[in-house]
């Protein structure tokens, strides 16, 4: 099963620095969250949307459609119990709150689209590399890539289990929620056990290639920021900059939204 | 020149929360460019005498440890498992499991990392060390895409890279594929001529170990016989009384008496011709005619199984088979073979509806698979997996066997009357309250076969039952499995153990690239060696052996058979 989520492509974005797209990824962040009104996201999210199809990595957004509809949905509705507006349209819903929610479920959305652009173009080890460069030590990095690592494998053992079970008879898809939740028991229990031995030969394997042999150690992968890499790191922190002036100057705002 | 690198004095072990030492006074010393196989039945000490020489214990897993383990003078109880990476490398069975990074070259610079090697001479060590496996065309590979065969070559690359002086290997081969093990050994036979690098390799296949300079062989944690390879290999009933596989050829030749037993297919010709011995045709031909007649009785009772130009593309677009039609019938005892990787259980977890086709059809009982489903399919056709591991659960044996019976809403005292039935019929009768996690691995196998037969499948289907098992298990599973046969249940195994193959199925499918390469009676089968080796599957030596006599014979005990001495 192809489970990891980098793609082995060579865009533009691929070759960024994998410090400029961590720093990226966190003007992104700080972009998204001090607008409240949708219309002031737009441009934001065009140029996150930009970055997905040049670095062709939308298509990993495909694999999380359905939880993503899910928390699409959930967050339109969730936000309008915490703000109200003048504006009432039905139910719990006002006009301003429903404004409110949209913004905050596109500060989501986007959220993770650049997150998942940011894995999806950057190599586990260059993004580790980047965070030890930023500060980050070398365990710390080494236990985030391990994670990282750990997803397919209990994704493919995963497969792997609930075919064992249905073929015995397990049926997962009948039974009410309590039902179906038992149900979940015989895929757990074999799921965790062979996660921990297969973890058990890793932590084998990890020392006996002289994991933390020496207090320093080198790295064979380089960084190399290039032109292009100071070019959009300039042009993020403009954005970042002006966005901050321009929310301070009250722009971005929902008129009318109270929130709770 | 002889340089003592290792020495092992009155080792003893024991594992933290065990009554028993895994380990019982073990001595042995090593010299420098020396390779030693280590061999013995499951859980009778290798792994643990591996892990001791390069300190995994007592650092890593905590015990009972007495006596001492000294490798390039170094104690291991001084020295940390990271400290004695430097002298001692070490590869795994598992190679899923050791491999960290996602592109292969970074996967050999891991290791030279660790000992802070300048770039350029990490630059240096992967070209070399790539070339050195073959894997040079790889190398900007993700680990994840490459062949099990190639892993292992990479993981023993990466270890190669830190320039230890002491390689282990840990049953590098067990879930090998015929040639991918034979390009591991390749490699070890490489590493062998050097002089610089001493080799220890855990090792079940009797038939890779014929270039060790030593054989060990290892029960219950004590050293029982330490002599050169050759010696060793042609002691065949101590071997077989330690649950080894001893090799057909010498077995044979012992049968009958020989005095100097020869060990390879070449030298088995030799010793054939030099006794004037010739096969009898007319007892062949009896043999075979008698085999073929009850394939053809097979054949005439209704097929059970029929593919139709079955096609199977996965959702990310890999075309896993093309075009197979087979047939299976009623009784029958069949293997599925192929390289890792050829679709061959892509191919039978279509037998009971786990995949359906995306293209063509696959009927069982004479219904689509597609109109059954899995659940009312699964009645039919019971599955076991590979690994116990998957499906095991419970915390007692009886729960476990249980599981099916209760899913499909039986009444409790049919439920029991099952459980009992099939717990008898693995063996097992009297564990009903035991922790099947605590059995061996063998034992969690017999659970798992049990679990699936309380269902009463009429088809039983087997993915690798003797992976991971010494050759006694291996056997006695098998014997199980054909007992099972004989009372009626129609059998399917895919297997990478060739004599398994020769020695139980009737009939054989060849998988390669996804498509049905060759099928047959056994015999007919492995008479083809060149097309066999074409899909990566080669068969035992004993089986080449007769080959080149000029007849396909599947065991020693049926050239026994068909003999005729020449003095008579």
């Amino acid at each position: 099963m192809d489970s990891e989520l980098y793609l082995d492509y060579d865009t533009p974005i691929h070759r960024l620095d994998a410090r400029t797209k961590i720093t990226l990824f966190a003007f992104t962040f700080l972009g998204l969250v001090i607008f409240e009104n949708p219309l002031w996201l737009l441009p934001l999210c065009a140029l996150i949307f930009i970055q997905g199809l040049v670095s062709r990595s939308l298509i990993n957004l495909r694999r999380i459609r359905y939880i993503l509809m899910v928390l699409v949905v959930s967050s339109l509705i969730m936000w309008n119990v915490f703000a109200s507006g003048e504006t009432h349209l039905f139910w719990i819903i006002d006009l301003e709150s429903f404004l409110f929610s949209l913004g905050r479920t596109m500060l989501m959305v986007f959220m993770i689209t650049g997150g998942m652009i940011l894995i999806s173009t950057t190599r586990n080890e260059s993004l580790v590399l980047g965070m030890i460069r930023m500060g980050l030590p070398y365990r710390f990095g080494f236990a985030i890539s391990t994670s990282l690592r750990l997803v397919p494998t209990i994704a493919s053992s995963v497969v792997t289990i609930s075919q064992a079970q249905r073929s015995r008879g397990l049926d997962l898809e009948s039974g009410n929620i309590l039902q179906r939740l038992r149900k979940f028991i015989p895929l757990l229990i074999p799921v965790f056990i062979s996660t921990i031995r297969s973890t058990n030969v890793f932590g084998m394997a990890l020392e006996s290639k002289g994991f933390g042999a020496r207090e320093d150690r080198t790295f064979y992968l380089q960084l190399h920021m290039g032109k292009l890499d100071y070019i959009l790191l300039a042009f993020g922190a403009i954005y970042v900059l002006a966005v901050i002036y321009l929310r301070i100057m009250g722009y971005g705002t929902i008129p009318g939204l109270i929130k709770f | 020149m002889t340089e003592r690198v290792i020495s092992i004095s009155d080792l003893h072990y024991r594992y933290r929360g065990e009554k028993e030492y895994a380990l019982q006074g073990i001595s042995l010393e090593m010299n420098r460019g020396e390779f030693l196989v280590v061999m013995g039945h499951s859980e009778a000490g290798k792994s643990t005498l591996a892990a001791c020489l390069n300190g995994l214990i007592p650092h890593f897993h905590k015990g009972r440890f007495k006596g001492t383990v000294e490798v390039m003078g170094r104690n291991t109880q001084d020295h940390t498992v990271a400290q004695m990476a430097e002298y001692v490398g070490m590869v795994f069975q598992d190679f899923e499991a050791q491999l960290f990074s996602t592109n292969v070259e970074l996967e050999v610079a891991f290791g030279p990392e660790n000992f802070a090697v300048d770039r350029e001479e990490i630059g240096r060590r992967i070209d070399e060390n790539l070339a050195y496996v073959g894997l040079d065309a790889f190398r900007h590979r993700p680990p994840s895409t490459l062949s099990g065969g190639q892993k292992q070559k990479l993981a023993i690359a990466s270890v190669l890279a830190m320039q230890p002086r002491i390689l282990v290997m840990d049953e590098p081969t067990t879930d090998l594929d015929p040639i991918s093990k034979l390009g591991v050994f390749e490699i070890t036979n490489q590493l062998r001529q050097r002089d610089d690098i001493t080799l220890i390799v855990v090792e079940h296949e009797t038939e890779e170990t014929l270039h060790a300079d030593r054989i060990a062989l290892i029960k219950g944690g004590r050293l029982v016989r330490i002599g050169p390879a050759r010696e060793i290999l042609k002691e065949v009933e101590l071997m077989e009384e330690l649950g080894l596989m001893p090799l057909g050829i010498p077995k044979f030749f012992k049968a009958m008496n020989w005095p100097n037993l020869p060990l390879t297919p070449d030298e088995a010709v030799g010793a054939f011709q030099q006794a004037g011995w010739q096969i009898s045709e007319t007892k062949y031909r009896q043999m075979v005619a008698q085999e073929e007649a009850a394939i053809t009785a097979h054949q005439q009772q209704k097929p059970l199984i029929q593919c139709q130009n079955l096609e199977h593309t996965y959702p990310n677009g890999v075309q896993a088979l093309q075009g197979i039609g087979l047939e299976i019938f009623e009784g029958e005892m069949i293997a599925i073979v192929g390289q890792n990787g050829s679709g061959k259980t892509t191919l039978a977890k279509h037998f009971n509806g786990l995949l359906l086709p995306t293209g063509g059809q696959v009927q069982v009982d004479g219904l689509p698979t597609k109109e059954q489903g899995i659940f009312k399919l699964g009645q039919k056709v019971g599955y076991v997996f590979q690994n116990p591991d998957h499906q095991i659960f419970s915390e007692k044996v009886f729960d476990e066997v249980a599981f099916s019976p209760r899913l499909r809403k039986l009444p409790e005292n049919e439920v029991r009357e099952r459980v009992t039935e099939a717990l008898a019929a693995v063996g097992l009768s009297g564990f009903e309250e035991e922790d099947p996690f605590s059995l061996t691995k063998s034992g969690r196998q017999r659970v798992a076969v049990a679990a699936v037969l309380a269902a009463r499948p009429e088809v039983l289907i087997l993915d690798e039952p003797t992976t991971g098992l010494d050759y006694a298990e291996q056997r006695s599973m098998m014997e199980l499995v054909r007992d099972l046969n004989r009372h009626g249940s129609t059998i399917i195994f895919v297997t990478h153990h060739m004599w398994v193959v020769a020695e139980y199925a009737q009939r054989v499918f060849v998988v390669k690239d996804g498509k049905l390469w060759l099928q047959g009676s056994t015999r007919a089968v492995f008479a083809h060696e060149a097309e066999l080796k074409e899909a990566f599957l080669r068969p035992p030596h004993f089986d080449q052996f007769a080959n080149r006599l000029g007849q396909t014979m599947l065991s020693p005990a049926e050239m026994s058979q068909c003999l005729e001495k020449g003095a008579e």
